[in-house]
């Protein structure tokens, strides 16, 4: 295992630690852990499963032709579907960006103790300077090793001492204890919807193309996804676990971002709350980055422009200015003092219309030998892939009903 | 759908709480104006959650296992949400056989959030006073959530 090869799996790491601990899952998989103890481990899994097959083969349709997801979305789905995704998608991209962004200013203000609506448009200073100025390889690495920070929820788990045999029975689906069915469902889905998020897909397989990913990089495609996402999911089972072991008991419901840290904390120490924070302060800006750009890659690859973070900005003019007014119009959104979660809650009734018509290409594309050639996809890709299609379009119709059912999670 | 769940902000309540406050409420807005058992106990839960939260946020500062910017945003945070709570009790009616429960229920929302404010700038000396009684209101909170269950 070389620096280079460590370095190589950075995408992987990025967009997995962007999507599956950004500031909504911070909180949703404590929560989950808090109601239900360790009886939604199995869902994590479930939901890492399906993001590293598509993930895997997006990457692969990437590498192979060269082509991004929504460039695809739009040439499989056609215009109006293609127009109605990306509407979806940028809606989504851009509510998250600024809960995100939210998210990273009560991060700081967590450690500075300064205002929150000062630190506001200093956090997206701060993210537009690192998006400009690092090559997009630094932006990789920046954001997804420091967003490992987040590792010491998993020692934080063994020094809580968690009932391992509880731990491991979590894994095994089964009948629940304690909670309504409606809220118990209402975790399954919410997790492995947000295990799935669209963006994922977006920035991942635009990062294959900016990290000049041929077919010779099949192989460290399959090695990122699985080793980026399985991270991602081993930072959730964490995080369940230690809102299990802590939480559950007191009866805390963690309702704050700040509420994660407590327990790395209460475990650890200063050293343990100071890592969390960090840890959160850089997946929060991680996924940041990735909403902007997922939003200027898709804006970029449905109409066509020059696009890339590998361009010199006058090259590709129409994206950076795209980038930069997400974040810009992300922040105005969270600076009126819109509430982050009521934006992640509408982003959902989006975000439900964008799954399905952003998996479905590339999993026709993925079967194309005129696009994919002796790349296409196996029986066992083609086998997850459609379930993992069916799984989509179960929780894209189950999700908001769910949602307005158990009044987001309250049963 | 990250979202179907999350977050924080200052503007940040969680959707327990909002979802909480809305069943509040919703509760009082809809039929009579009054508030169910429903809407108490899920009060009651969520002022359960900010007073434990809060004791073992003060058992730490105790402890010298946090920082002081942490205690201070943290405690205020729990404060405004139990502060929050409280508001909309009071502004609700309930069934009269439900009144003592929204009364004491009430008293408690005040008490939490006066306590965790002022953990927010407590001595050593007071945060372990106020562990003490941060815990002692979770269990209150706690006792009157199971006789409205």
């Amino acid at each position: 295992v070389s620096l280079k090869n460590i370095l190589a799996v950075a995408l992987g790491i990025f967009s997995a630690i962007g999507g599956f601990v950004d500031i909504g899952d911070l909180v949703f998989n404590t929560q989950a852990g808090a109601t239900f103890g360790f009886q939604l481990l199995w869902v994590v899994v479930v939901g890492v499963l399906g993001i590293i097959v598509y993930s895997e083969m997006c990457g692969r349709v990437s590498a192979v032709s060269e082509r991004p997801v929504f460039d695809l979305v739009r040439e499989r789905t056609g215009f109006g579907a293609g127009l109605a995704t990306l509407i979806a998608s940028e809606i989504v991209n851009l509510m998250t960006c600024a809960a995100e962004i939210g998210g990273v200013a009560i991060c700081l203000q967590l450690l500075s103790g300064l205002p929150y609506r000062v630190l506001i448009p200093l956090a997206v200073v701060g993210l537009v300077v690192s998006s400009w100025v690092l090559p997009f390889r630094w932006i990789e690495r920046l954001f997804g090793y420091l967003g490992l920070c987040l590792l010491v929820f998993a020692v934080a788990a063994i020094k809580l001492h968690a009932d391992w045999g509880r731990v491991a029975h979590g894994f095994v689906p089964g009948s629940h204890v304690g909670g309504s069915t409606a809220v118990y469902l209402y975790f399954v889905v919410g997790l492995i919807g947000a295990a799935m998020t669209p963006y994922e897909v977006y920035f991942y397989s635009s990062g294959a193309v900016e990290d000049h990913w041929g077919p010779k990089d099949l192989g460290l495609n399959k090695v990122t996804a699985i080793i980026g996402y399985g991270l991602g999911g081993f930072l959730s089972f964490a995080l369940m676990i230690v809102a299990a072991v802590l939480f559950l008991p007191n009866g805390i419901t963690p309702e704050f971002l700040g509420s994660p840290a407590l327990a790395a904390e209460h475990a650890i120490g200063q050293v343990g709350l100071l890592l969390a924070l960090v840890g959160i302060l850089f997946a929060v800006g991680g996924a940041a980055v990735e909403t902007s750009f997922a939003g200027a890659y898709n804006l970029a690859q449905f109409f066509g422009w020059n696009w890339g973070k590998k361009e010199r900005p006058a090259r590709a003019p129409r994206f950076t200015l795209s980038w930069l007014a997400i974040f810009a119009l992300a922040m105005l959104v969270v600076i009126t003092g819109y509430d982050p979660v009521k934006l992640t809650e509408y982003s959902v009734i989006f975000s439900v219309v964008a799954l399905p018509l952003t998996y479905l290409p590339i999993l026709l594309v993925a079967n194309d030998h005129s696009y994919m050639g002796a790349h296409v996809n196996g029986k066992l890709a083609n086998f997850l892939g459609v379930l993992y299609f069916v799984v989509i379009i179960v929780i894209a119709v189950a999700a908001i009903p769910l949602l307005l059912v158990t009044h987001g999670g309250q049963g | 759908m990250v979202s179907m769940t999350m977050n924080p902000s200052a503007r940040r309540r969680s959707v327990l709480r909002l979802a909480t406050i809305c069943a509040l409420v919703g509760t009082a807005c809809a039929g009579n104006a009054q508030l169910g058992a429903k809407a108490l106990l899920q009060g009651s839960d969520s002022l359960r959650s900010a007073a434990a939260e809060g004791a073992l946020l003060a058992e730490d500062a105790v402890s010298g296992k946090t920082t002081s910017n942490y205690v201070h945003e943290h405690a205020v945070e729990l404060s405004e949400s139990a502060s929050q709570v409280e508001a909309t009790l009071r502004a609700g009616s309930t069934d009269p056989s439900l009144e003592t429960e929204r009364g004491q229920l009430v008293v408690l929302a005040r008490r939490i959030s006066d306590d965790l404010q002022r953990l927010s700038e407590a001595s050593t000396v007071e945060q372990r006073t106020l562990t003490g009684e941060l815990q002692a209101a979770a269990d209150a909170s706690r006792r009157i959530g199971e006789g409205l269950a």
